[in-house]
């Protein structure tokens, strides 16, 4: 029976790579059937929202960590690419000062320290993934070490995200304040260039996404992912079992950052600027939004959540009024899944998969055997 | 000594604002355990509701004040009934189904009176201003000093003196217990979330004449009120009084020595430290571990 | 067997602000033994569970396991010294299946960075399906753990330790909730443990202490009252007193 068991855990696993693998080619495929310039930037905008739900997904889904300044790391990753992309534009847009617009406007007469090795492009990448990982890995580590966790812990990460951005609001001279950086040069690698209406910019984003999700669904797979999730339904039992809890929530709160870093340079690319908005209460809302009704504890679900609410305001956002509104449908949607759905869209299709597969009679008869009749045997209830 | 004692009114004048602000919230965290996100949405309606009254009706600010905390009170018992009521038990959720709805408050709001900003008439009897000590203030921020602690008495003596009060902390020390002794927990958490809400409506009410009036409003007034929760101890209703002085004080004194963004960004940096080392609060014993 | 101790508490006292749960508590226990720790309601002995895991910190004494102090380790540290516990209320991973449970048990490889290469059972899994043999869950291995029975549950949270194969396992009230066919089944199972494992079994059921006990250990008012076999402990006069508030040691 063992190996009958574990064969199913295989089969499943098989079917569960197969749908992501479908999705993500779905994805893949689109710029074939599509010429539109401006509907191909505006989709790419989609998958960069979609992964930074998948980077969510992990923290809050698997890792129980309510990440409500998710929008903080994205923010960062962004500004990463929009100072390297600044700094091609410089020798051409401005004069012998060879500084950024805003930083002569500014009357700054020196390019800061910590602006000069984004003349790398490659620093500039890796800025943009390991900065944000790094943010996360000592906020996560002065949360997580003090045991701080729950509604407390969520509260910190939204507090934390607010100070950033009010940081960069007010360091106007080496930021650019409330107007972001603006009038970026293009990112080119290996020769191709990304433009950001052009499907090489698509591809980019899409082939990251794809491989992000991949990524994260062999975290949450792994043994590690599996603690992990452990942590977020016992976090004592983890604890004596010799696993040091806070380790593994600043691993895949760290991770979680990364993603969505990497999702805010992918930003900065298709969109051509950063802005302190990047990072701010209403966009770190949404992603909660989108997570929520896709489904928080699956990547593909919560994707999916980020795509669909994301393209449905986007396909009203025509009209201003309509656009109001949504945003107030949205609010309610948002409390009925809280209330109704807890585990979203993809919660409810699980849950209807397995009550169409335990009507099926199973292929190898057997009795459920306890040892013994359970006369006080109370059915556990399931926390939801 | 001039500069001194307008100093100090500033502080006093905005950490009374504070008071009004987090007596509502402290309340509901303290009695339900419910981090109310919504909470600056329900000041917010308040303030609304004071511009409506007047502009609709005429009627004064201080004649509105008793409607506007029943209408508050009204939404806040039917937010419990309707949404709160279901999450005990899932207290992150709680803070999710909150800010949706202050999303949609807020929204709610711009949809219906418009997202320009409003403004509403200070009551005629308190315009001019007051001498104290060589420093002029407001007479309607003294009196606004004055309620605030007169609403806050109040409270405390409802917590501490009445049969409801002594449920309530009944409650608050062990539900279990407190439900069977036959005390209807359920009734009392509403009542508590409608009372936290007409406080939070009066709140919004007093500010709307010295700050204009706008849908966005809420989300400063939410940050300032969780502090002085965070400070003075979910459990203390004294905290709230004394971490509303320290902090208004403070915000005064900083907002005077730096800018306001950077003022904004270190009381921030205050409730992270402060949550991180003493969640607990810092007027509240550390009870068994 | 060793006749050496392999955890001695020396003094061991901690309060809950002015109230000692636990005062200058001393208690030798040798490796391989079967301790059992009695004693009548809130005499301390989860407490003490709780000082020697590291989940309540000694505010006096000192607590040494094989020969080294450990009362300053961190929880998970002890635990990777060599000692398990189990709750008094089961406490289990419900949203994981019971295989996956047994899995995180298996703690010989605690690293962040090992185990996120690590996928599927590893070589683990004759081991999980072992354990589940053990304790009667071998047909549930696919099923969530929330799905279990509460005496299921107790069991999968003994399976759960002894993936983790401590060489001192502290065991806080084992049998409750399960029926006397199962706390029957379960004495076999802890009398089988003893040698190989080092058990503290802290219980209510004297029937059950008497099935597995070679010495107890027993407890009133946060310190250690008496230590003996079971016919040491039911003949002893101040045992009997510190039970006769609460109706007797056969039914505390």
């Amino acid at each position: 029976m063992s190996s009958q068991g574990n064969n199913r855990v295989l089969a499943r696993t098989k079917t569960e790579i197969a749908l992501y693998a479908a999705v993500c080619l779905a994805i893949l495929l689109v710029p074939m059937f599509l010429q539109d310039a401006f509907l191909l930037n505006k989709y790419a905008r989609y998958l960069v929202f979609g992964m930074l739900a998948v980077s969510l997904s992990l923290s809050w889904g698997y890792g129980g960590i309510l990440n409500l300044g998710q929008a903080m790391t994205f923010g960062i990753g962004s500004y990463c690419m929009a100072m390297m992309l600044k700094l091609k534009t410089v020798p051409v847009h401005t004069g012998a000062d060879g500084l950024p617009d805003f930083m002569v406007w500014n009357n700054v007469t020196e390019l800061p320290w910590f602006w000069t090795p984004f003349y790398s492009p490659l620093f500039g990448v890796l800025a943009g993934i390991l900065l944000p990982a790094g943010v996360a890995a000592l906020l996560g580590w002065f949360v997580f070490k003090g045991r701080v966790t729950g509604v407390y812990a969520a509260i910190i990460t939204l507090a934390a995200m607010v100070v950033v951005q009010l940081v960069i609001i007010d360091q106007q001279a080496y930021t650019g304040g409330f107007n972001g950086i603006t009038d970026l040069g293009q990112f080119d690698i290996a020769g191709i260039t990304f433009d950001a209406y052009g499907s090489s910019s698509y591809y980019l984003v899409a082939i990251c996404l794809t491989i992000t999700l991949f990524l994260a669904l062999a975290i949450t797979r792994s043994k590690a992912g599996l603690i992990v999730q452990a942590i977020r339904d016992e976090e004592d039992r983890v604890r004596f079992f010799g696993y040091d809890v806070a380790l593994y929530k600043i691993f895949i709160f760290s991770i979680s950052a990364a993603i969505a870093g990497l999702a805010g340079m992918l930003y900065t690319i298709v969109m051509e600027f950063a802005s302190p908005t990047f990072l701010g209460v209403p966009l770190s809302l949404s992603v909660v939004i989108w997570v929520a009704v896709g489904g928080r504890q699956s990547l593909l679900g919560a994707m999916l959540g980020a795509l669909i609410v994301t393209g449905v305001q986007g396909a009203l956002s025509e009209s201003e009024t309509f656009l109001d509104t949504w945003t107030l449908i949205m609010g309610l949607l948002f409390v009925l899944v809280v209330l109704f759905l807890p585990q979203g869209i993809a919660g409810a299709f699980a849950s209807l998969a397995r009550r169409f597969e335990r009507q099926r009679p199973a292929p190898v008869p057997k009795p459920v055997q306890h040892t013994e009749p359970m006369p006080n045997g109370r059915q556990i209830e399931s926390t939801r | 000594m001039e500069i001194f004692v307008s100093q100090i009114m500033t502080g006093l004048s905005i950490g009374s604002i504070l008071l009004l602000v987090a007596l509502g919230l402290a309340i509901i965290y303290g009695v339900t355990g419910v981090i109310n996100l919504a909470h600056g949405e329900f000041v917010m309606l308040g303030a609304y509701a004071a511009w409506f009254l007047q502009t609709q009706f005429g009627l004064g600010l201080l004649a509105s004040l008793v409607p506007i905390f029943l209408l508050l009170a009204l939404f806040g018992w039917l937010i419990e009934a309707l949404v709160i009521r279901h999450l005990y038990d899932r207290p992150l959720d709680t803070i999710l189904a909150t800010w949706g709805i202050g999303v949609m408050a807020q929204q709610a709001i711009r949809l219906t009176a418009g997202g320009e900003l409003r403004y509403v008439q200070m009551p005629e009897s308190l315009s001019q201003s007051v001498n104290i000590l060589g420093a002029t203030d407001s007479a309607y921020r003294l009196f606004i000093l004055f309620l605030s602690l007169g609403l806050f008495a109040l409270t405390w003596g409802i917590y501490r003196y009445t049969s409801f009060g002594l449920k309530l902390r009944a409650i608050t020390q062990n539900r279990a217990v407190a439900s069977s002794f036959g005390i209807n927990a359920g009734r009392i958490y509403r009542s508590t979330f409608a009372y936290g809400a007409g406080m939070a409506g009066l709140a919004g009410a007093l500010v709307s004449p010295l700050k204009s009036v706008s849908p966005e409003m809420g989300t400063t007034y939410v940050v300032d009120a969780f502090m002085v929760v965070v400070l003075g101890g979910t459990q203390s209703l004294m905290g709230t009084l004394a971490s509303s002085g320290i902090l208004g004080e403070l915000s005064g004194y900083l907002a005077f020595y730096s800018n306001d963004t950077i003022a904004k960004a270190l009381v921030l940096l205050a409730i992270v430290v402060l949550i991180r080392f003493r969640p607990q609060g810092l007027f509240t014993a550390r009870l068994r571990a | 067997m060793s006749t050496e101790n392999q955890l001695v508490v020396e003094n061991a006292s901690v309060s809950f602000s002015g109230f000692r749960a636990v005062s200058d508590l001393c208690l030798k226990v040798r490796a391989g033994e079967l301790r059992c720790l009695i004693g009548p309601n809130g005499a301390g002995k989860t407490t003490a569970l709780d000082l020697i895991c590291g989940k309540t910190r000694l505010s006096g004494g000192e607590i040494v396991f094989k020969g080294k102090p450990i009362h300053r380790l961190s929880e998970h540290a002890i635990a990777r010294a060599g000692i398990g516990r189990k709750f008094q209320v089961p406490s289990v991973f419900r949203a994981l299946s019971v295989r996956d449970n047994l899995h995180i048990g298996h703690s010989k490889q605690p690293g962040v960075l090992a185990n996120l290469a690590t996928f599927g059972q590893g070589g683990d899994t004759e081991d999980i399906e072992r354990l589940a043999e053990l304790v009667g869950l071998e047909d549930e291995l696919d099923t969530p753990a929330a799905h279990l029975s509460h005496g299921q549950t107790q069991w999968l949270e003994i399976a759960l330790i002894l993936a983790q194969d401590p060489s001192l396992i502290l065991m806080d009230e084992p049998t409750a909730g399960m029926t006397a066919q199962e706390t029957k089944k379960t004495a076999q199972l802890f009398n089988r443990l003893g040698g190989r494992h080092t058990l503290i079994v802290v219980e209510h059921d004297m029937g059950f202490v008497r099935d597995i006990a070679q010495t107890i250990s027993v407890m009133h008012q946060g310190k250690l009252l008496a230590e003996g076999s079971i016919t040491d402990i039911e003949g002893n006069q101040a045992v009997r007193d510190a039970y006769l508030g609460s109706g007797g040691i056969g039914h505390a």
